[in-house]
């Protein structure tokens, strides 16, 4: 197809020739366009269908406010529906198909929507589809979606990368248009940090797409000029392609720079990347956005913003239509005209709604002031309007201007609220802006470049004094006149036919009226429920027209009726931009134990413990489910020796005078009396009484102590004595730091525990009962001066010890233990096997130090020290906490040995219905014993203790399961702890 | 003779990359220990540790080189540093090399095995961590000799500027291997 609306001049690259397709027909462009703009100079003004009706619809826009031209770009995984043509970048080869219709573009059955429209309006599916209820998410929920909405989805994970990143400076300013870069000379010229950031792909806003001129040169060529010295500014850090999207606390902002977008390939490269900006002072240049007027048929394709029509005349060199009208209430409108005429264009007529004389003379065009256009002609492409006046006039394009709208989206992302200037007809930055942020140019209501230019340099300077930066003594850039006078005028009320607000969501003055009249007069639930201001565009162009509406309907002025909260995102951020990173297995990062090498040739699975990844089992030949792993494991344990890696407990080196003391403090139980050289098993309790953590602490002098934590509790309990150090107890001479990485720990039990380690500690150091007996520590070497830990602590109920090397180490020690237990067929055993153990022993952990247990709940109750003080003690005397049958652990089989357990069934007594009446408790963890070759619980229950052989009803009505089961011991293997004293 | 071979491993290996203008190595032989100040300590371990070490204790986010630059000491918080300095796994305990020194003046803890340290040096260095490291890197804000801690993709990260472009960043020794993928990853998307 050729490029039958292409002109001369523009700021395209003729050189750069592309390729590309639209709904499969290939068409051309250049370097420079636009998808929007490529579409035009080929002569294509129908590229899509609307929201709701399926109506015709073109370009509009040529900016990121673009209500109706999207497309579905890319083919395959990389397709990315809703994109704008009007922002997507023209690259050899780009593939863009419209959207949102059934059957061909051009003749949507859906279409048959538009005859519908009476039962279609605002909240129509609020009253309707109400029955058979059951319909709404099986049939009309799927078939509204199906015939509404937009693009759709490749169903394929996203192949592109993303990436994040932190940016800093002294000054960000938003926007590179005339007052943008006459900051950005300013404060870069005077050696501030600058970051200058615009959602463009060439700096320079409207300068680009105006023929005004500054300093004596073109607009463009002043703004490639600055741009070229900001550039080679290395205090300037120049972001083309980047939305500053969002202004949140502290002076930072969030950024999308775009990279790969316009690239067919971005060969393998992030393909955008989601900045953080903290910056010291903010600079918001981010301009303004023409809006429209309400009249009839006003949603035509080659319906477009007469600033937009410049652009693309201008910047692009493609004519939106050969006989072109414009229709404005202001003086900007009538340059569309006079740039028009200037390229040779014919404008046929020039449409005032002021009753005013014409500001501008342009050549061969009717002007008829105070005129209105009340309804236009061509389904696929309007060919005529029709004034109020009566006449009737041909045309394929009419560029519409209902004035400019400053963007103060960034100014209100902190609950802000413009305020409505009225003779400027818009709302301008109000109240208090985010910390750091001034305002220039259009989005401060400065509408005339001069204007801009000056404000732009004056503000930098501004920030540059408050930052104590010295400023440059140039003086603002000088352009030329304009004028930008404005009598606000909304819609027309002549017109008969549907007017649009709205063009993204099809909401139409008639939708406006009728929402306040069915009661919703407040901004934001005329939103809700006309759908105003919602989707991509978030009604840059609709949302001041519908409230001038709705202002109208209720006899309010605009402000008293007010706006909606304007929220991120100013522009919409892929979700693939939101994750980064952070997908698949890299969601968040992993921490490998120091055997985990010799774990993955043992082939074992593995499980995740926080961000932990632990040897679960161990499978060997033959092994074909993880019970018998576990089960296996268990034995060899119990009847000779097992290895577990247990280094992800946390460890806690505590060091100072006050060591103890501080310990005596935030443990239930005393460390005051522990002798060097010995372990203590402590409990730690939350200041509300209830169990926070427990492990051991083995006092390895005097004054230094190592505290060990559960896996699951090694920060919280480090960040809780740190607290306690520093804010409660500051007088303390105690210092803690985190060794949890600094020693590979492993778990060696067993009745043949010791003689493995007999065979590889170093022979100076006698490790027999007498001489190392239960709860004994102390330094050690193995194999020959390596350094070591031991201590005789015991989690499965046997013979065991726990021995610690540096962590370089700890590879070569889980070999070394395999090869000291050899002959005593030793096993790695997993988390499956250790729980099978500890639930066996009837040790509490983490399904029992669930937060809402007592020390007194566990059995624990005599641990809480009355001699002394500590963290948790006196609200854990609490009447509430201290019923007269209070939960108590304790242990549970089946009645019927074959039978399984499930955690988290609730007990009740036997006989009784399973209701929260009748409820006495729960199983908190289950295990099957290959010792005692059955299923067996620990739980809590009422009055455990008292209830020994009693049968109860373990309830599990998720599972749909009820079995009955005896209240036991909760040590089931070595009640009386003979195995750990051996 | 021992039956056993221990061998002391790097975390990460010994790992190594240069590309395009970034360098990222491993630090296989750093011996870290943290030193902690008594209670109405401080002029006891100043004292010590200048006798000791010809060394002023920075302050919080300071950096200062002693023995002839071969220590750091790194200003953590209040009351805390970490001495880094060479040691190889055949060079006994680091602990000792501090202790040993500084006596009863101060609390220390070997850290040499808990931390992956890793060195990024090179004109795209700084271009690299934009991509991870939350803090201002600009030489006017963090110049040579500074510290700071931070995260870096979730994990936490010691760094303190060694050169003009050059880091040294410790992290959690458990999960190296996510840290350097953070790092690699970051070299890679900004390089061609």
């Amino acid at each position: 197809m050729s490029q039958s609306n292409r002109i001369d001049g523009g700021l395209v690259n003729r050189n750069q020739p592309y390729s590309f397709k639209f709904n499969n027909e290939t068409m051309h462009g250049y370097g420079g366009d636009t998808l929007a703009s490529a579409l035009i100079a080929n002569g294509i003004k129908l590229v899509g269908r609307s929201f709701k009706y399926h109506r015709p619809r073109g370009i509009m826009s040529a900016g990121s406010e673009e209500a109706n031209a999207m497309v579905q770009l890319r083919t395959g995984a990389y397709t990315e529906p809703n994109t704008r043509a009007t922002v997507a970048e023209l690259f050899d080869g780009l593939e863009a198909k419209s959207q949102n219709h059934r059957g061909p573009l051009g003749f949507d059955v859906m279409a048959a929507n538009d005859f519908l429209s009476p039962f279609l309006s605002a909240g129509f599916y609020y009253k309707t589809f109400m029955w058979p209820k059951a319909l709404w998410e099986k049939f009309y929920e799927p078939v509204i979606r199906a015939s509404a909405g937009l693009g759709t989805l490749s169903g394929q994970a996203d192949p592109d990368q993303y990436d994040k990143g932190f940016l800093h400076c002294d000054l960000l300013i938003i926007g590179a248009g005339p007052s943008g870069l006459a900051a950005a000379l300013a404060a870069g010229r005077a050696g501030a940090r600058v970051i200058l950031a615009d959602e463009d792909f060439v700096m320079g806003g409207r300068l680009n797409s105006e023929t005004h001129t500054v300093d004596k040169m073109e607009g463009s060529t002043w703004a490639e000029t600055a741009t070229a010295e900001l550039y080679q500014l290395e205090n300037v850090r120049m972001m083309t392609r980047t939305t500053i999207y969002g202004s949140y606390d502290h002076g930072i902002f969030g950024a999308l720079e775009r990279c790969t977008d316009h690239l067919y390939d971005g060969s393998g490269k992030p393909r955008q990347i989601l900045w953080r900006i903290y910056s010291k002072q903010s600079l918001l240049c981010a301009g303004s956005t023409e809006r429209s007027i309400a009249f009839g048929n006003n949603d035509r394709p080659g319906i477009m913003m007469a600033g937009a029509v410049r652009s693309y005349v201008n910047r692009y060199g493609v004519t939106p239509g050969k006989r072109v009208s414009v229709f404005t209430n202001n003086d900007d409108g009538w340059r569309t005209a006079i740039d028009l005429k200037a390229k040779g264009i014919d404008v046929t007529s020039v449409i005032d709604t002021r009753s005013i004389a014409a500001p501008y003379n342009v050549a061969n065009a009717a002007t008829i002031m105070g005129c209105r256009v009340v309804d236009t002609v061509g389904r696929k492409g309007i060919h005529t309007i029709m004034l109020s006046s009566g006449q009737t006039m041909k045309t394929d394009c009419l560029a519409v201007s209902g004035g400019w709208s400053p963007n103060v989206h960034l100014t209100c992302h902190q609950r802000g609220r413009p305020t409505w200037n009225e003779k400027q007809a818009c709302f301008l930055p109000g109240g208090d802006l985010p910390v750091g942020m001034s305002v220039a140019g259009a989005a401060n209501g400065e509408m005339t470049l001069q204007a801009a230019l000056t404000a732009g340099h004056e503000g930098a300077n501004n920030i540059l004094s408050s930052l104590g930066i010295n400023t440059a003594s140039a003086k603002a850039s000088k352009a030329s006149a304009e004028s930008a006078k404005i009598t606000a005028f909304w819609h027309v009320t002549e017109s008969r036919s549907r007017a649009w607000v709205d063009l993204q969501n099809d909401v139409t003055t008639k939708d406006i009226g009728q929402s306040f009249r069915e009661g919703f007069k407040s901004v934001e639930h005329l939103k809700r429920y006309t759908t105003l201001g919602m989707a991509t565009d978030q009604g840059k162009t609709a949302n001041v027209l519908g409230l001038a509406i709705m202002a109208e309907c209720s006899g309010k002025t605009i402000e008293q009726t007010g706006t909606t909260i304007f929220r991120p995102p100013y522009t919409p951020i892929p979700m693939g931009a939101l994750a980064g990173r952070a997908r698949g297995k890299d969601f968040r990062p992993f921490r490998l134990t120091p055997s985990h090498k010799f774990a993955e040739e043992q082939n074992a699975a593995f499980v995740e413990t926080g961000m932990w990844l632990r040897g679960q089992w161990y499978p060997i030949a033959g092994e074909t489910h993880w019970r018998e792993s576990c089960d296996r494991e268990v034995k060899a344990t119990r009847e000779s020796v097992g290895v577990c890696d247990v280094t992800t407990l946390g460890k806690i080196d505590i060091q100072g005078r006050d060591a103890a003391a501080f310990l005596d403090r935030v443990y239930a139980n005393t460390f005051g009396t522990l002798a060097v050289g010995k372990v203590r098993y402590g409990l730690m309790l939350r200041e509300d009484g209830i169990v926070m953590d427990d492990g051991t602490t083995a006092r390895m002098g005097e004054h230094h102590f190592v505290m060990t934590t559960t896996t699951a509790n090694a920060v919280s309990v480090f960040r809780h004595i740190e607290f306690c150090r520093q804010c409660l107890w500051p007088d303390m001479d105690v210092h803690l730091i985190s060794a949890t990485e600094q020693w590979a720990q492993y778990a060696v039990a067993g009745p043949n525990s010791r003689k493995t380690l007999q065979n590889l500690v170093d022979k100076a150091f006698d490790i027999s009962n007498e001489a190392f007996p239960f709860m004994a520590c102390g330094k050690v070497t193995v194999a020959g001066g390596i350094p070591a830990r031991l201590f005789r602590i015991s989690f499965s109920g046997e013979l065991a010890y726990e021995i610690a090397v540096p962590t370089r180490y700890g590879d070569s020690m889980i070999r070394a233990l395999m090869k000291a237990g050899k002959a005593y067929s030793i096993v790695p055993y997993g988390t499956e096997a250790l729980g099978v153990m500890r639930i066996e022993k009837g040790h509490a952990a983490g399904n029992e130090l669930c937060g809402t247990t007592t020390a007194a709940n566990l059995g624990l109750g005599m641990m809480v020290s009355k001699k002394k003080d500590c963290i948790g003690n006196v609200l854990s005397q609490r009447e509430g906490l201290n019923p007269d049958k209070p939960l108590q652990l304790v242990g549970f089989k089946p009645v019927d040995t074959t039978t399984s357990l499930s955690a988290g069934a609730h007990f009740v007594t036997k006989g009784d219905e399973a209701t929260m009446a009748n409820d006495e408790g729960w199983m908190t963890s289950v295990a099957y014993s290959p010792i005692l070759n059955c299923s067996i619980g620990l739980g809590l229950i009422q009055d455990g203790k008292n209830r020994m052989g009693e049968i109860v009803t373990a309830a599990n009505p998720l599972k749909r399961s009820s079995v009955d089961v005896e209240i036991v011991s909760a040590h089931f293997v070595d009640p009386d702890g003979d195995r750990l004293r051996v | 003779m021992s039956d056993f071979n221990f061998v002391s491993q790097p975390v990460l290996g010994g790992f190594s990359q240069e590309s395009q203008g970034v360098s990222i190595t491993e630090q296989i032989s750093l011996g870290i220990v943290s030193v902690a100040c008594p209670n109405n300590g401080d002029e006891a371990l100043a004292a010590s540790a200048k006798k000791a070490f010809c060394c002023s204790l920075p302050d919080v986010s300071g950096v200062e080189v002693s023995d002839g630059g071969t220590m750091r000491w790194l200003g953590l918080q209040p009351q805390q540093w970490f001495v880094l300095f060479e040691h190889g796994a055949d060079q006994g305990d680091p602990l000792a090399i501090i202790k040993d020194q500084l006596g009863d003046t101060a609390y220390c803890t070997d850290q040499s095995d808990s931390w992956v340290s890793l060195e990024i040096s090179g004109p795209l260095a700084i271009s690299a961590l934009e991509r991870i490291c939350p803090i201002d890197l600009h030489p006017a804000v963090f110049p040579v000799a500074a510290v700071a801690r931070t995260t870096m993709e979730h994990l936490g990260v010691i760094i303190t500027r060694t050169g003009d472009d050059q880091f040294l960043m410790m992290s959690a020794a458990s999960s190296a291997d996510s840290f350097l993928h953070a790092i690699t990853t970051s070299v890679k998307n900004i390089t061609a």
